[in-house]
């Protein structure tokens, strides 16, 4: 097994590169960073839909989220793969079909962890906030979302390890990421199949392992910046209010 | 000051409401009571419409406040509110959360927004903890750094919903001498509350609500040794049997 990550690590790493095409771990970093980055503002836009008060908005985003949430991945990149090339005119890569099937498919999900990031926060936040005279947006931009973004961190960071797993059906559709190249290394071999595959779960789980750790020590943090502190012993001191009791 | 006129809501089929009509004139101080779910909170909430009403009308200032083109935000803005669960901002500190409207509603330099902050603080008794998070406070001081937000547009009219109901017994003090000397310094304020004391030392007039009706106006001295009507004097019986 050993012999095989000496002979082959590079091809892992980065695949052909530099003499051909960027693949490998670092194509698939890339696609899942891209594919959680350019979901998030349209996922964003769609818990604002799931949670807005206009009938057709929620409804239509409602819709939406569940199609995607019912079809498996694969089914999305088939279509992607056939209807992407119709949409713009021209054929496109696999790498840009890969990407675009991922943003439809993680903004559908990553809504739901934004939504329900807006929603567990008390209603009274929405309140006080119009009640000072904030609108809609200002309330969304300086209340709602700074509290539910940074509650809902964890969440993005385990999505986003779902992501780095998903993008291995890049697969079917050949593009070069890590599993592309462990099926390379084992077509060469022909014979080991078992300690190549074995190689790719591990590095998959490695990187997976690392990014999960985060986040939990991130939702350790957060829980305990956002539970109150215990009281503080009243002062009194410099304090009018109480000293004129 | 404020005017309602034949106010009415329903929450489904139940009437919160009934053709309420009073006025709160400037500079008053008045105290709503009355027992749970008779309308308290639902009416000082139509006032800038936090909830909105099926029929009727109200005034502020003379402005009806359900007129087509009306900009709610501005409106909003220049009515202090106090919430019974303080709604502080918890990921702003307390300056911040004086300072957000000023700078966000009306666009002051954030410079200036606190130093007006810090005014407004040393009024509350809590300068010394303009950098401290909400979480660091107690419930007192939380619900006396809500009102200084609410007094940092400099609003007209205060508006209280049970300032006191989520407070420790031993904080409610010092929110209600907060409250004493807006009243004292002539603000024109609305408070739903059960605090009687309060009530009687400091409010010019009582509205006594049930069942989403006023039942009685009456000054303090008079509601509180004279009721007129049969279920204030109920509910000012139960308060003493206590």
């Amino acid at each position: 097994m050993l012999g095989i990550i000496q002979d082959n690590w590079l091809l892992l790493l980065v695949g052909q590169y530099p003499k051909g095409p960027l693949g490998g771990l670092a194509l698939t970093l890339i696609l899942s960073v891209m594919g959680l980055v350019l979901s998030f503002p349209i996922s964003i836009g769609i818990a604002l839909c799931r949670t807005s008060p206009i009938r057709m908005l929620y409804v239509g985003s409602t819709v939406l989220v569940y199609i995607v949430r019912g079809i498996p991945l694969v089914m999305f990149v088939f279509w992607g793969y056939f209807l992407v090339p119709i949409l713009v005119g021209h054929s496109v890569t696999a790498f840009t079909t890969l990407i675009c099937t991922l943003i439809v498919y993680e903004a559908a999900y990553l809504s739901e962890v934004v939504r329900a990031g807006i929603q567990a926060l008390p209603k009274g936040q929405v309140e006080a906030s119009r009640a000072l005279g904030l609108g809609y947006w200002k309330t969304n931009l300086w209340v709602i979302m700074p509290q539910a973004l940074y509650n809902m961190v964890p969440s993005l960071i385990s999505q986003f390890v779902s992501i780095i797993k998903e993008t291995s059906i890049g697969y079917v559709i050949s593009v070069q990421e890590l599993t592309f190249a462990a099926n390379q290394i084992n077509s060469n071999l022909l014979t080991r199949p078992f300690p190549v595959f074995l190689i790719l779960a591990i590095t998959y789980f490695a990187v997976c392992f690392v990014l999960t750790q985060c986040a939990q020590h991130l939702e350790r943090t957060i829980t305990r910046k956002r539970s109150p502190k215990m009281a503080h012993p009243r002062s009194m001191s410099n304090d009018s209010v109480l000293e004129g009791q | 000051m404020i005017r309602f006129s034949k106010v009415s809501k329903w929450y489904g089929d139940y009437q919160a409401l009934t053709d309420v009509t009073a006025e709160v004139k400037a500079g008053e101080v008045v105290v709503i009571c009355g027992p749970s779910g008779s309308g308290k909170s639902t009416l000082i909430r139509t006032v800038n419409r936090l909830e909105e009403i099926k029929s009727g009308a109200i005034y502020v200032n003379g402005q009806d406040i359900h007129a087509p083109g009306l900009k709610i935000n501005d409106f909003r803005s220049g009515i202090g509110f106090v919430f019974q669960s303080f709604n502080l901002f918890p990921h702003l500190s307390v300056t911040e959360n004086v300072c957000l409207a000023p700078v966000r509603v009306s666009g002051r330099s954030k410079g200036e927004a606190r130093d007006h902050a810090m005014a407004l603080l040393e009024r509350v008794g809590l300068a010394h903890k303009a950098n401290a998070y909400p979480a660091q406070l107690s419930g007192g001081q939380q619900q006396r750094v809500a009102i200084a937000r609410a007094l940092a547009m400099n609003p007209p009219v205060m508006l209280f919903d049970e300032p006191t109901s989520a407070l420790d017994p031993e904080m409610v003090g010092e929110v209600l001498s907060v409250m004493k000397s807006l009243a004292r310094d002539g603000m024109t304020m609305v408070c739903v509350t059960h605090e009687m004391g309060f009530a009687r030392e400091v409010s010019d007039r009582i509205w006594f609500m049930d069942r989403g009706v006023i039942l009685e106006e009456n000054s303090p001295n008079e509601f509180f040794t004279a009721p007129q009507h049969a279920r204030s004097k109920a509910f000012l019986s139960d308060l003493r049997s206590h």
